[in-house]
């Protein structure tokens, strides 16, 4: 934990997070005097998701979502705890950059979308063409901006030019300079209207999308497609598009299963604010499911060190997230039931 | 093969550490910094991929097999409709340019396009580097 001076000369407490839309917003709302948790915020603005989108492809594989789309959190979040808040993309580089400046200098600290691979501060390990990576400029320096990038756990700086490039990549996965701001916030918001409002965007969004590939549904599809793929995409092959969903569970963002073991973290602070135990229980139920998530990980993990060929097989794999999807219906079911009993 | 060691000497190299939650002792939430064997095995084996696949077409930009865009392409971690729309230029004329004999001839606003996305300097988009 770091202090950092904003550009009104006001202290800015850099914060550790796990997850960086989540941990962004939760700074930007602490700036203005807003205490909110990660996870709180997480859960109220209905991070928790599963999408499978076979049509998407980042570097020849397929896109699993864990968590709803990269503005949505910061976006919900802030229309239900009642903050004033800006949400901005641009065409044009220059003027987007102009804005960001103007903005920095009336004082706000900003939330900017960009790509995590034209970052010039990230190292090789967490280099990939990404379009989604949230920080939080704090100033102008010399050299550049001043930034504070949750996921990592002190400020660092960044040059104007690769700042610009990070926010304006030409291709598929443009972020368009995706800026965001509070202008400002409710002190005494009402937190627990705010949490039962998420919870049941939450279950619906994981229970009611009539497609195959979201929420427990999509669970189900890309277990049965994990299953199929050593037959029809041949052993290399199928590895390496299992990795590349096990990259999503641990490692994007903070990886499926982090984003499971948050909302745990998040029904666990629920409960203490409503003093709900049937809350905490879920808090349990939600830790096991992040645990099943983790077991596949580490499944897919022997499968692709081929260790042990006989017991650690696609169709363990794929079998576990199916258990994993059973165990999500069952969690958010029940939610639903227990959300309807709760009192704002 | 060790994908995790791979991940293991990069992450004490560059020091940036992510964050977790995990349980503490009573049950509580709380951040935690080690990362789990998943994250090491699939980082490490991606990170094996990039390095091999830029490799092996390196090689083949020498052999004469590639043009030197390929190279940059897989060094930036495009693919090609990535690049094609990127640079604004049609994805089976980036087919064509990623033939030797056909980068030979490109004019130098074609290049500049390549060259603007690649963020490389023309000179070197026509070469790729001797290691």
């Amino acid at each position: 934990m770091t202090t950092e001076l904003t550009a009104n000369g006001k202290p800015f407490v850099h914060h550790h997070g796990a997850h960086c839309e989540t941990a962004v917003t939760s700074a930007l709302f602490g700036n203005q005097g807003l205490d909110v948790s990660e996870p709180m915020i997480f859960g109220i603005g209905s991070g928790i998701f599963f999408g499978y989108l076979p049509m998407v492809k980042l570097v020849h594989l397929q896109v699993t979502a864990f968590r709803n789309k990269p503005g949505s959190v910061f976006r919900k979040a802030a229309k239900r705890l009642g903050a004033n808040f800006v949400i901005k993309t641009y065409r044009d580089p220059q003027k987007g950059m102009d804005e960001l400046r103007q903005v920095l200098k009336a004082g706000h600290i900003v939330g900017l979308a960009t790509n995590l691979y034209w970052l010039p501060y990230v190292s090789e390990r967490h280099r990939h063409n990404f379009g989604g990576h949230n920080i939080i400029v704090l100033r102008e320096t010399e050299a550049g901006f001043r930034i504070s990038d949750p996921t990592f756990d002190h400020p660092m700086d960044c040059s104007a030019d690769g700042l610009e490039r990070a926010r304006f990549v030409p291709g598929p996965m443009n972020p368009r300079g995706f800026m965001y701001y509070t202008k400002s916030v409710q002190p005494h918001p009402d937190l627990r209207q705010a949490c039962i409002k998420g919870m049941k965007n939450s279950c619906g969004l994981m229970l009611r999308i009539p497609l195959p590939i979201f929420g427990v549904r999509g669970m189900r599809f890309l277990a049965k497609k994990i299953i199929k793929s050593p037959d029809k995409l041949g052993f290399q092959e199928a590895c390496r598009s299992l990795a590349g969903t096990v990259r999503w569970v641990e490692e994007t963002g903070t990886g499926g299963a982090g984003f499971r073991y948050m909302y745990a973290a998040f029904m666990q602070e629920a409960a203490e604010l409503f003093g709900s135990d049937e809350l905490a229980r879920l808090s349990r139920d939600m830790t096991a499911i992040g645990d099943t998530w983790r077991e596949f990980s580490v499944t897919a993990a022997r499968i692709i060190k081929q260790r042990d060929k006989e017991a650690e097989t696609f169709a363990k794999a794929g079998g576990l997230i199916l258990k994993c999807a059973d165990r999500e219906e069952a969690f958010f079911k029940e939610l639903q039931k227990v959300v309807k009993k709760l009192e704002a | 093969m060790e994908y995790d060691k791979i991940f293991n000497e990069l992450f004490d190299a560059d020091g940036l550490r992510k964050g977790y939650y995990k349980l503490d002792g009573q049950g509580k939430y709380v951040l935690d910094t080690n990362p789990t064997l998943g994250e090491a095995v699939v980082n490490g084996l991606m990170l094996t991929e990039l390095r091999t696949h830029l490799e092996e077409s390196r090689k083949a930009v020498h052999a004469g097999l590639k043009s030197p865009l390929f190279y940059y392409m897989e060094l930036r971690q495009f693919d090609l409709p990535t690049l094609a729309k990127s640079a604004g230029i049609a994805s089976f004329r980036v087919k064509r340019h990623l033939r030797p004999e056909i980068f030979a001839k490109l004019k130098p606003s074609v290049l500049e396009r390549y060259a603007k996305v690649l963020m490389v300097t023309q000179q070197e988009l026509k070469t790729v580097p001797d290691i």
